[in-house]
């Protein structure tokens, strides 16, 4: 009996002992960034001119000059601007990654809304959006020059890549867990928005910005609408092809 | 049978004389100039790095007492030369990208934009840059593009062959005679005649790689600068395409000295520059030492041009 039962007390003692490194490697798995603190995007002297130098873009634009007396603020001389190798471009990136990265503590969701219900996703995004179109107020008479700069070939891809980047921060923010393909569409569909609203908002002399409010309201809109649209209608082609290739393996074809 | 034992024999020479063999291969390839030079480069990199009063003069090892000697040499013998010869070796390629070095520093400060201020201009110093290749250009961009009537330029260089050209094309250019450019014959491991922290802009082009210590010669320029001031480097490096590279390294290896030898009369100068070039640390490496005397680096540290064949390194000095 006791040679028996050894066999499965080893195992027991094997389960005890596997047990211990199962939840160590899970707990090594689950790294979820906004548990750590992040290091600081921009290295301090970096951070130092340029923070002065924004202070000087609503009178010089986005040029070498607000950059030269941004240096001289922060202590530096003009030719310190030379730490920045992509001069004024470094400029508007610092612009949009630290209002990206500044959206997480400046809006706030209660856990329920005005009316005691929680709100929902898309009225986050909308939130979310609106402040970071916001954040672009005081440069808004310069905002071309900015959008200008970053079209420029050699800055195209970098520009678009931190869109994305805002685009997902937006629905990481909003909450949203989908793990399917409207993961794609959901952050194209809000960087598109996203553009076309900061491109309007250049032109839009209403007072508070309302007109830009309105035309971010219609073209979310739009998105739902066109997103029901064509979730119907990949809906309907799916069952289409599903009963058409059943209908021919009915029909004794070897599909 | 007989083949096989012979097989056998031969075998047993290898084994045994194996290692003798070898370091006899290495000396036989030591007494040739090599094309490739990679068999000789290992070699020498096995070498613990100098300080033992030894450096490197292309790949040769000499005493460092030598190396400045021979430099010095070098240089006398190319200086009348130097401009057709780099013309010829680069294909013209060396001036677009002296004219990048300087138009992305953009020297001078435009009174126009930034106000009045007690400072005028900025004060520059080009090391090793004795027939003034550079300092013309900064001058020139300081006067046309920025409207800076203020902006000196100190030429330092070791050699009096390569100044005595410079003061000869000055004479050509508006500054000749101005207070914006003066020439000085000093060592940039020795800058005594320059007070610490007075420089704005500190820039060697095609210069630090025949320096005998170049981290003194950073330091030294980590004195020199301001809090704020620029330490800028042109200077050949590594290129980053393996095939571009095997193209690169035959034109540089077997073109440069025998066009230094029809032109200039004078192949060993030549070949000296290939290997010097060949030797100078990497990009990463050369960032990594302007880090350490303390400077901030732009980004990764360095800007690639036509393909890595040339680099500019910066390095901030912190305020």
């Amino acid at each position: 009996m006791a040679s028996a039962r050894s066999p499965s007390a080893l195992l027991g003692t094997f389960r005890a002992a596997s047990h211990r490194p199962a939840t160590a490697w899970r707990q090594r798995c689950s790294y979820h960034s906004q548990e750590y603190t992040q290091p600081p995007p921009f290295p301090p002297a970096e951070s130092a001119i340029l923070t002065s130098a924004l202070s000087h873009v609503p009178s010089y634009g986005f040029t070498a000059d607000a950059l030269r007396l941004g240096a001289r603020d922060a202590g530096y001389m003009d030719v310190s601007t030379n730490l920045l190798p992509r001069g004024v471009f470094d400029l508007i990136n610092y612009h949009l990654v630290t209002q990206r990265l500044a959206l997480k503590s400046t809006v706030q969701f209660p856990s329920t809304g005005d009316q005691g219900k929680k709100l929902g996703t898309g009225a986050k995004v909308r939130t979310l959006t609106l402040a970071r179109l916001r954040a672009n107020e005081p440069l808004i008479h310069r905002w071309q020059e900015a959008l200008a700069i970053m079209a420029q070939p050699s800055y195209a891809s970098t520009s678009l890549a931190e869109l994305a980047r805002l685009a997902d921060e937006i629905w990481y923010l909003a909450g949203d867990e989908s793990v399917d393909s409207s993961w794609y569409t959901k952050r194209a569909s809000l960087s598109a928005i996203y553009s076309a609203t900061e491109v309007f908002m250049t032109q839009d002399k209403s007072k508070n910005f309302i007109e830009t409010e309105q035309f971010l309201d219609s073209r979310l809109g739009d998105v739902m609408k066109m997103g029901g649209f064509i979730g119907a209608l990949s809906e309907w082609a799916d069952y289409t092809a599903h009963s058409a290739v059943n209908v021919l393996r009915s029909k004794g074809m070897r599909v | 049978m007989n083949a096989q034992s012979a097989r056998v024999l031969f075998r047993r020479q290898l084994l045994a004389g194996g290692r003798p063999r070898a370091g006899a291969g290495a000396a036989e390839r030591g007494q040739y100039r090599c094309l490739s030079c990679t068999a000789r480069q290992l070699q020498q990199q096995q070498t613990p790095p100098k300080r033992d009063g030894t450096t490197h003069f292309g790949f040769e090892t000499v005493a460092e007492a030598l190396k400045e000697q021979k430099v010095r040499g070098v240089f006398s013998s190319v200086a009348s030369s130097y401009d057709t010869m780099n013309d010829l070796m680069s294909m013209g390629i060396h001036r677009l990208w002296k004219d990048h070095f300087v138009r992305n520093l953009n020297p001078g400060r435009n009174p126009l934009t930034s106000g009045p201020s007690e400072q005028k201009g900025w004060n520059i110093l080009d090391i090793a840059g004795g027939t003034g290749d550079i300092a013309f250009r900064m001058l020139d961009h300081a006067s046309t593009i920025n409207h800076d009537a203020h902006t000196k330029v100190t030429v330092a260089d070791i050699n009096p062959e390569m100044l005595a050209e410079g003061r000869k094309r000055a004479l050509e250019t508006p500054y000749a005679r101005s207070p914006r450019l003066n020439f000085i014959e000093a060592n940039a491991e020795k800058l005594d005649m320059i007070p610490d922290n007075s420089i704005d802009l500190y820039t060697v082009a095609f210069g630090i790689r025949n320096f005998t210590h170049k981290e003194d010669a950073i330091r030294e320029a980590y004195r020199v600068l301001k809090p704020g001031g620029v330490f800028a480097v042109l200077e050949f490096s590594k290129v980053n395409n393996g095939l571009f590279d095997a193209v690169y390294k035959r034109w540089s290896f077997s073109a440069i000295p025998l066009i230094g030898q029809l032109v200039a009369g004078d192949r060993d100068s030549y070949q000296y520059l290939v290997e010097s070039i060949e030797r100078f640390p990497s990009q990463p490496q050369f960032r990594d030492m302007i880090q350490d005397a303390g400077f901030l680096v732009p980004g990764q540290g360095w800007e690639d041009l036509t393909g890595g064949i040339a680099a500019i390194h910066k390095g901030v000095k912190p305020a």
